[in-house]
This record gives structure tokens, C-alpha cells and sequence, in this order.
């Protein structure tokens, strides 16, 4: 094993802690942009990981999969989404209905629970149990995300979190699926992101907010 | 080379569509469009049946399964073609919302749509079904109404959070096919799945994670009890014909999905894990849709309940498994795609009738509008199941399939939920009917392209009910044989 797979096996080990910090400061977060920042970041984080294992597998098509994420997920995504709370010119809070302390103790809980919830599969799986455990803890708070918060715009951040951590998990259990399907998923969430920021702008001109908790008009 | 026709003719009629600027030529390049569709698919399903399995390229890959599904998605796709060309004349010019939009985004959903029923790939497949999420989503909230933007919205986050669980359990079957020795670049392949599959056994822990993510994630979009919320939503807030393309076509879709991994699933480590799945998922979205029907006041939210309650059905009967069972659940899916584009034909022209679908306001129907009303009588009685509609033939094939494999309960439980659904499209229905008409309704009539599309549905139940044509059969035989080998 030369210097560089070493290096990057060792990156990789402890990468599961940036993961982790991400996931509670986005909890913490108070405005949207900053959310949106740190799910940029946290893809950051991911497209390391890829890098890193890419470069311990010699594969090639590792690099691809990097350089879309890095595109699609750092770049991209983030932009469109700053661009329309640009826009919409509303309130840039995230209106949670717990606070933000609340917030960190509920995600730090859901990060230990996904340790224990891990720790079965850790033997069948192989792979790293930390980066396994970012991975349904992403899951899990992108879900939190997405029934504590109250603006249209987290419940996107929220998914997205969610996403990542499914990508995650595929990454670290099989070294991600066949190129052409990785890129078949990446379009269809850019697609989901345009047409959920459409949604977003059509929702504030019927409204005239973003509160997704006031939409019971269908409820029964 | 043959299957790169149906799946390209939607998209291409999508890009004419929306290059057409003036509403007549946009709805007749949408009724040559589908005219070619349903003339695509044919020749597939023909070539399919002398030929047995087509394949184009690795990611394509047409058998009896896809020729069945196909079938019927050509089928209710051009009457909703047809019918949206006399539906949708006074639609108000707006972004997104307007003739153009509507025919593109239903092309697309369309290619979408055939494009999950023409994947060979797993991966493909789960990555088409979240596409007619995104395709169909801008048409549920077509009419950018409160109600439908909400519908919209709801419907976009709900499946896409769905169907990301069922990426999960996509990934959890990838992981057992590698690691029970099939090659990375081929082990979402459904050849080499089924092929590989008794040799997978030793990831069972594996494949049930799976299949649980999978039934949860495309049952959402099936709309199984619990996480039916989206449907009643949206199927109430579109534009008819999209509902009944929604009902009829997209959650046949998502059950085909199912139905390719169930039979997997089951090869690999035994029916009795995925069946009781599918068994618990069915029963529970039969009573609670039927009860749910009960206190519904809108008529097409009523009728997307018995959505949920059916596919509840189709569910137990591929969860009781077995020639009857399979049979029973292929043709009911069949049977209620018809009967529920009919029942969504008429409630289209009771909006366009009486502007409104609150049920407990429309009195007097029988007088003022007597083939519409006719229409909901023969609907009614074709959705529960009464004879000689297909839908008979089809719930009883699956009970039989109940009692004979000894699931009484079930067996039980179905008859009851289709006693209390029959009361319930009474109760609601006598109530529209009878009683003295408060104004007169703009038009007496159906149109008549309302009326040859509804005869042709009406056509399909009866001779479904009466007799099963034997090509059908046949394509019926083919289907079942790719699933229980």
C-alpha cells in the first residue's frame, strides 16, 4: 500500500466526525442560508470520501462520480437554492417548532441511536462502522428536518440531507452502483430541486407564506 | 431496436407539443402522438408474444410482464388523450398552466411511465419512477388553485422522500447480489437477478432490509396504508384525466416495480417473507380505505380511496400467491385501471356540469342529467365488484385464491370492506341522484367524445366480466410465467 492509499484510508476512517458536525450544526442553524451552506460543506465532505475511496480502489469511475457530486451537490444545488431565498424575499428564518438546543440534543440523540441501530449490520456489511452510522444519522435528521421545520425551503434542505445520507450508505457498503445509474440518481434530485424551488414560489404567490405547517386545507 | 419506439414517441410528441404555439394543432399533434403510441405498443406486445423477451442495449428489456402493463398503459393513455381533447377546452392561459404544458408534461409522464416498464436495470427502474414524480407533479397542481398547489407540493415531497427508501432498499439488494458473487456491473440486472437468485439465500438478512425499504418505498407511491397521504390529495386537485392517468396507469407502475422484486425475493429465500409483507400492506389499506370512504364529501377524493382500497386488493392477491392469487391480482390491476378511468371520465363531467364535487350539494342528477348519471350508476356497480363486470371475475378469482390456500381471515376481511364500499357508493351515490334538481345544468349531455371513450371502457368491463378474450389470456399466461418460473 503506497503513501497516498494510506493517507487516504486514514482520512477516510475519521471523515465520519465532519459528517457528524454538520449534521448538528445544520440542527442548530437559525437561517435557511446557513443551512444551505452547511449542506454544501457536508457534500463537500461526502465528494472527499469518494475522492479518498476512489483513490484506495484504483477506480476511475470514482473520480466521475466525485466530479458530479462536486458539481451537482456542492455547487449547483446550493446556488439554485440561494437564489431563490434570494428571491422570495420572505423571512429568512428557518421557523422551527423546537428550538435550537432542542434541535442539537434531538440530533445527537438520533446519532447515538444510529450507532446502535449500525451495530448488527456492522459484521454482515463490512465497511467502516462510523461511516456507516453517518450515514443513517444523516437519514434520520434529514427526516427531523423535515417534520420540525416549518418553512417549504428546510423541508428541501431536509430532504437533501436525507439523500446524502442514502448515497453515503451506498458508497461505503458497495462502492457505489454501476456510473451510469450513480448519474441517472444525481439528475433526477437536480430535477426534484428545480421543480421543488418552482413549487416554493408557486406556494408563496397562492399563500403569501411559506409556513408549510398552515397547508391543512387537505387534511381528512 | 422495436422497443426504442414506444418509449421515444411520447418524448418526441412531448418536444412537438410544446414547439406548437397555436391549441388546435397542439391537440392534434397530441392525438397523432398517442395514435402512434398505441400503435407502438401494439406491435411490442405482438412481437413480444412470438418472440418472448426483447432487449435493446443492456438497460432494455421487454417480457410477458412488461407486454401486460403495457397494454393497458397504451390503452387508458390514448382514451385520456382523447378525452382531455374535448375536457380541457376553456383552460385559462398561465404559466405552466396552460394547453401546451398540459399535453408536453403528460408525454413525459408517459415516457417516464413506459420507461420503468421498459428497464432491465433495477437501478434504471427506481430512477424512471422517481422521474413520473417529477413529471406528473406540475400536473396535479395544473389548475394552481390553493388546493392544487398544496395537492402538488405534498405529492412532490411525500414520493420523493418515499422513493428514496426504496433507493435504499435497491442498494441493500445491489449489496446481496454482489456479495453472493455477482459481477458489479450486472447485478441490478433483472436476468442475472433471477437467475442468480437461489444462489443469494445466504444474504437473507439482506434481502428482507430490502424488500421492507422497497414495499415501503414504492408502496408509498401505490399508496398503501400508512403512506397513503399524498393520494387522496392528489387525485382530488388534478385535472380529471390526470387523475385517471394517475389511478389507472402510475400506480399500476409502482406496483410492477413491487412485483419484479417480490418475485425475486421470493426465489432467493422463500415466498412467505415478502407475501405476508404484501398480505399485512393490503389488508390494512382495504379497511381503512373502505372505512375512510364512508365520511369522504368530494367525489374524486372518494373515488381515490377506492384507489387505495383496490390496490389493497391487487396487494393481498400477489401476497396469497400461487397461480390463483397472481392471476387474480394481474387481472384486477387490469380491471380497475377501466373501471376507474370511467368513474374519473364521469366525475369530470359532473364538475364540468355542476363546478363543484362536494357530493352532499349535487341533488338530483338522475333528472337533470341522466347519461351522466347512468355513467355513475354502471361505474358504481362495475368498482364494486358487481357482475357481469370484469371487476367480479377478478375479486373472485382472489378469493378463491383466499380460501383455498386457507387465509380466512383475509378472505373474510375482504368481503367485509367490499359489503361496507358498496354501502358507501350507495349512500353517496342515491344521494347525487335522487331528489328534485336545484338548477339547470349547462349542457344535457356528453359530449361525444366523452361518450366513446366511456363506451369503450364500459366495452372492456362487460367483455372482461363475460368472457376472457383467449389472445388476452394468452398475454395474461406470458406474464405469469416470467414471475413464477
Amino acid at each position: 500500500m503506497g503513501l497516498f492509499e494510506t493517507a487516504a484510508a486514514k482520512a477516510l476512517a475519521s471523515s465520519g466526525v465532519f459528517l457528524f458536525m454538520t449534521v448538528l450544526l445544520i440542527a442548530a442553524a437559525k437561517r435557511i442560508s446557513t443551512c444551505i451552506a452547511l449542506f454544501s460543506l457536508q457534500s463537500l465532505v461526502l465528494t472527499a470520501q469518494i475522492i479518498a475511496m476512489s483513490r484506495m480502489h484504483h477506480s476511475g469511475e470514482g473520480f466521475v462520480i466525485a466530479a458530479m457530486v462536486l458539481t451537482v451537490k456542492v455547487i449547483a444545488i446550493p446556488y439554485v437554492l440561494y437564489r431563490i431565498v434570494e428571491e422570495l424575499k420572505a423571512p429568512r428564518d428557518v421557523s422551527s417548532s423546537t428550538s435550537s438546543s432542542q434541535s442539537v440534543f434531538i440530533a445527537a440523540g438520533l446519532i447515538l441511536l444510529s450507532f446502535f441501530a449500525v451495530r448488527p449490520y456492522a459484521g454482515v456489511l463490512g465497511g467502516d462502522q462510523s461511516m456507516l452510522a453517518a450515514s443513517v444519522a444523516l437519514v434520520l435528521t434529514g427526516g427531523f428536518l423535515m417534520v420540525s421545520r416549518k418553512k417549504a425551503l428546510m423541508q428541501v434542505v431536509g430532504l437533501l440531507v436525507l439523500d446524502n445520507g442514502i448515497f453515503l450508505a451506498a458508497l461505503t457498503t458497495t462502492f457505489g452502483m454501476p456510473l451510469i445509474i450513480e448519474i441517472g440518481i444525481v439528475f433526477d434530485l437536480l430535477m426534484g430541486v428545480f421543480l421543488m424551488g418552482l413549487f416554493v414560489f408557486r406556494i408563496r404567490d397562492t399563500f403569501d407564506h411559506l409556513d408549510v405547517s398552515k397547508l391543512r386545507r387537505l387534511r381528512g | 431496436m422495436i422497443l426504442l419506439l414506444p418509449l421515444f414517441i411520447p418524448l418526441a410528441g412531448a418536444i412537438v407539443v410544446f414547439s406548437c404555439r397555436q391549441p388546435r394543432v397542439v391537440v392534434r399533434a397530441a392525438l397523432t402522438t398517442g395514435a402512434l403510441e398505441l400503435a407502438a405498443i401494439g406491435v411490442t406486445v405482438y412481437s413480444i408474444h412470438f418472440q418472448g423477451v426483447l432487449t435493446a442495449g443492456r438497460y432494455l428489456r421487454a417480457d410477458g410482464l412488461t407486454s401486460f402493463f403495457l397494454i393497458s398503459l397504451g390503452l387508458i393513455s390514448a382514451l385520456v388523450l382523447v378525452y382531455s381533447s374535448g375536457y380541457l377546452r376553456h383552460v385559462p392561459e398561465g404559466r405552466f398552466s396552460s394547453l401546451r404544458w398540459f399535453y408536453g408534461l403528460v408525454f413525459l409522464f408517459l415516457f417516464t411511465m413506459v420507461a420503468v416498464y421498459l428497464s432491465a436495470n433495477l437501478g434504471m427502474m427506481w430512477i424512471f419512477v422517481e422521474a413520473t414524480t417529477l413529471a406528473s407533479a406540475l400536473l396535479v397542481g395544473f389548475y394552481n388553485t390553493e388546493g392544487a398547489v398544496e395537492a402538488g407540493w405534498k405529492y412532490l415531497i411525500v414520493c420523493t422522500v418515499g422513493i428514496a427508501f426504496a433507493l435504499f432498499g435497491t442498494i441493500a439488494l445491489y449489496l446481496a447480489a454482489v456479495k453472493g458473487g455477482v459481477n458489479p456491473q450486472s447485478a441490478l440486472d433483472w436476468g442475472t437477478l433471477m437467475a442468480a437468485a437461489p444462489g443469494l439465500v445466504g444474504g437473507r438478512e439482506l434481502l428482507k432490509l430490502a424488500f421492507v425499504f422497497v414495499a415501503v418505498g414504492y408502496g408509498t407511491k401505490v399508496g398503501f396504508v400508512p403512506m397513503h397521504s399524498w393520494l387522496p390529495d392528489a387525485h382530488a386537485e388534478a385535472p380529471s384525466p390526470i387523475s385517471a392517468l394517475l389511478s389507472a396507469v402510475l400506480l399500476n407502475c409502482a406496483m410492477y416495480a413491487l412485483l419484479r422484486f417480490d418475485a425475486i425475493t421470493s426465489r432467493a429465500i422463500g415466498s412467505g417473507f415478502s407475501h405476508t409483507l404484501l398480505l399485512i400492506f393490503g389488508g390494512v389499506s382495504l379497511a381503512v380505505a373502505s372505512l375512510l370512504m364512508i365520511v369522504q364529501r368530494d367525489l374524486k377524493r372518494l373515488l381515490a380511496y377506492s384507489s387505495i382500497e383496490h390496490m389493497g386488493i391487487v396487494a393481498i392477491g400477489i401476497g396469497l400467491g400461487g397461480a390463483l392469487g397472481l392471476y387474480g391480482a394481474l387481472l384486477h390491476t387490469f380491471n380497475h385501471s377501466i373501471a376507474k378511468t370511467f368513474l374519473f371520465f364521469t366525475a369530470g363531467n359532473v364538475r364540468e356540469n355542476f363546478g363543484i364535487l362536494r357530493m352532499e350539494r349535487i341533488r338530483g342528477m338522475a333528472l337533470s342529467l341522466p347519461w351522466t348519471g347512468g355513467a355513475l350508476i354502471l361505474g358504481a356497480l362495475a368498482i364494486t365488484g358487481m357482475p357481469p363486470f370484469g371487476l367480479f371475475v377478478s375479486e373472485l378469482v382472489i378469493l378463491t385464491g383466499a380460501f383455498s390456500t386457507a387465509h380466512y381471515f383475509i378472505a373474510v376481511l375482504m368481503l367485509a370492506a367490499i359489503s361496507v364500499v358498496f354501502g358507501a357508493l350507495l349512500y353517496h351515490f342515491q344521494h347525487m341522484l335522487m331528489g328534485k334538481p336545484d338548477d339547470v345544468p349547462m349542457q344535457p349531455a356528453l359530449r361525444r367524445s366523452e361518450f366513446a371513450v366511456m363506451g369503450v371502457c364500459a366495452l372492456c368491463l362487460v367483455v372482461l366480466g363475460v368472457h376472457i378474450p383467449s389472445a388476452f389470456a394468452a398475454v395474461l399466461r406470458g406474464a405469469m410465467a416470467v414471475l413464477q418460473p
